[in-house]
Formats: C-alpha cells, structure tokens, sequence
C-alpha cells in the first residue's frame, strides 16, 4: 500500500469517499420511508371506511371521501416535514416528489371525468353502467408509480411489492362483480404491501 | 516510479484532506446542503467545518450562500463545476496508486 502524505493512503481515500457517499444516501432515503407509511395507511383506512359506509348506504358517493383523504394527508405532510430531520434535494428526491405528483393530477382527473359523464349521462338520459373502471385505473397508476420509486430509489423491497400489491389487487378486482362496494378493498391490498411494507423496510434498512 | 512503469499522478493537496474530502463527496450527491447536514453528516466541530469549508470556497471549489430561515442564519453550500471536476481529477489520480487499476 502507498503510503502518501496526511496519513490517508489512496484505498482510505476511495473507502472514506464511498462510505461517505452511502451514509448520505442512506439519511436522504430514511426520509423517504415515512410518507410511504403515511399514505398507505391513509389509502388503506380510507378504502376501509368507504366500503363500509357504501355498503351501508348502498351510496357510491362515499367516494368523494378520498379528496378528504388528499386534503387530510397533505396537512399530515407537511408536519411530517417539519418534524422531520431536514435533508438536502437530489435528483431522486425531486424524481420521487414528481412521478407522485402527476399520480395525484391523474387520479384526481380520472376521477373528476368519471362523475362529469355520469352527470352528463344523467341529464340527457342515457342509462346502463359506464364502460370505464376507474378502480382498475386508480389501481395500475399507483402500482407503476409505487415500481418507479423503487427504480429510482434504486430499492428492490418497493419494486417487487408493488408488482406483488399491483399483481393481487388486479386479481382481486376481476374476481369482484362489477359495481360491488368490495372492488375499493383492492386499495386496502395496495396501500398495505405497496406503501407500509416497503415503507418500513426502507426506513429500517437504513437505519444508522 | 512504481514497479510497472506507471506514473503516480500528483493529488490535489485541498481534497487530501478527510474533512474537506467527506465534504466534497457529500455535495457531489446533492443539489446543495446546508452547514447544519454537513456537520452531522461528517461528524466534525463546527469551528473546523468552517475552517475547511472556507478553503474550498476560496478554491472555488464550492459556493457558499448565507442568509436566514426564519430567524436563524443559515449557510447553504454547493459544488461548483470546478469542483467537480477537481473532485474527478482527484479520484482519477487515487487510481494510480493503487495496483492492478
């Protein structure tokens, strides 16, 4: 080994500069594992409390709930934040900010298109169930951004429970009859083993 | 000379240093931290981060804005291109020291 001068030889060096890095990566991806947990556990109570009230009112209206549920963890974030040990942006954690965010605008969309032409059904009288499952939508959407972020993260937990959570919610959605309060349950599956699991795999794994 | 005819390439002094090195790698991975990450990040006191952070500064090897959140002072810094290719310079110059590479 060349010793060289400042006592630090060249492997030190590389050893110190990779290590380095890790550990800054590591802080940056703990702060990325406590949302997961708190959204997934938002979508699932609120997927739960949905199908309950809907099946006790027979109302598909209960729905409306999950703006609440975008309103109450948007306010939960933002505590979450300022509570949390603050952490610089990188690619990743902008990367990760974005493909969430466009998985908000779409939902969000889908789902305001969705009542807009049943209104529009309704006031020019055409009746019959409409042709779009929007469940389905909602359900592939957040099971290819939940692939993404582990792509991006570069964290194989996510990925493969995502395509696992994906892979049974599906299932569960063409083994349910159609139009029946139970299809929401499927956000139950994806909230739990797309968002907490690997949510808290993530922030154990990189624990100092 | 090493034993197989290789040059040693000569390594930047200013990022020979654990403390200005450990700075450098961590600014390398994100757009800009501040004083208060990179101190607990590296574990130094605070009068020596800022004693090296200065020198990179002066080098031109990182930028350093200070300014306010809220009411507390806040010293935000960043890699500049220069550094960065300081920083790859360096790394490219350990190699050489190293058998085999």
């Amino acid at each position: 080994m060349k010793e060289m001068e400042n006592n630090l030889t060249a492997e030190n060096s590389l050893r110190l500069i990779a290590e380095t890095i890790d550990r800054s990566r590591r802080t940056i991806a703990r702060n990325s594992g406590r949302p997961l947990i708190l959204w997934g556990v938002l979508v699932a109570v609120t997927a739960t409390v949905i199908w309950a009230l809907w099946s006790k009112t027979g109302s598909a209206a209960w729905n409306f709930l999950w703006f609440a549920m975008s309103a109450i963890g948007a306010v939960c974030m933002h505590l979450l934040m300022r509570s949390s040990e603050k952490v610089p942006e990188t690619e990743v954690s902008r990367m990760l900010g974005k493909i969430w965010m466009w998985f908000g605008l779409f939902s969000t969309g889908f789902f305001a298109l969705v009542w807009a032409a049943w209104g529009i059904r309704c006031a020019i009288g055409i009746e019959g169930p409409l042709s779009v499952d929007l469940t389905l939508i909602i359900v592939l959407l957040m099971g290819l951004c939940g692939t993404l972020s582990g792509a991006v993260l570069k964290f194989k937990p996510i990925t493969v429970s995502s395509v696992v959570a994906t892979t049974l919610s599906v299932l569960f959605l063409m083994v349910m009859p159609s139009g029946s309060p139970l299809r929401i349950l499927s956000f139950v599956i994806l909230g739990i083993f797309a968002l907490v699991v690997p949510g808290v795999i993530l922030q154990n794994q990189t624990k100092r | 000379m090493p034993e197989n005819g290789k040059q040693f390439k000569p390594l930047d002094p200013l990022l020979h240093s654990e403390l200005r090195l450990a700075v450098m790698s961590i600014l390398l991975e994100v757009d800009s931290a501040d004083f208060v990450y990179l101190k607990a990040e590296t574990g130094a006191t605070s009068g020596n981060l800022s004693v090296q952070i200065d020198k990179l500064q002066h080098a031109g090897y990182i930028e350093v804005t200070k300014g306010f959140k809220g009411k507390m002072p806040q010293t935000v810094c960043s890699i500049t291109d220069c550094g960065r290719d300081a920083f790859a310079a360096y790394v490219d110059a350990l190699r050489s020291y190293i058998p085999g590479r």
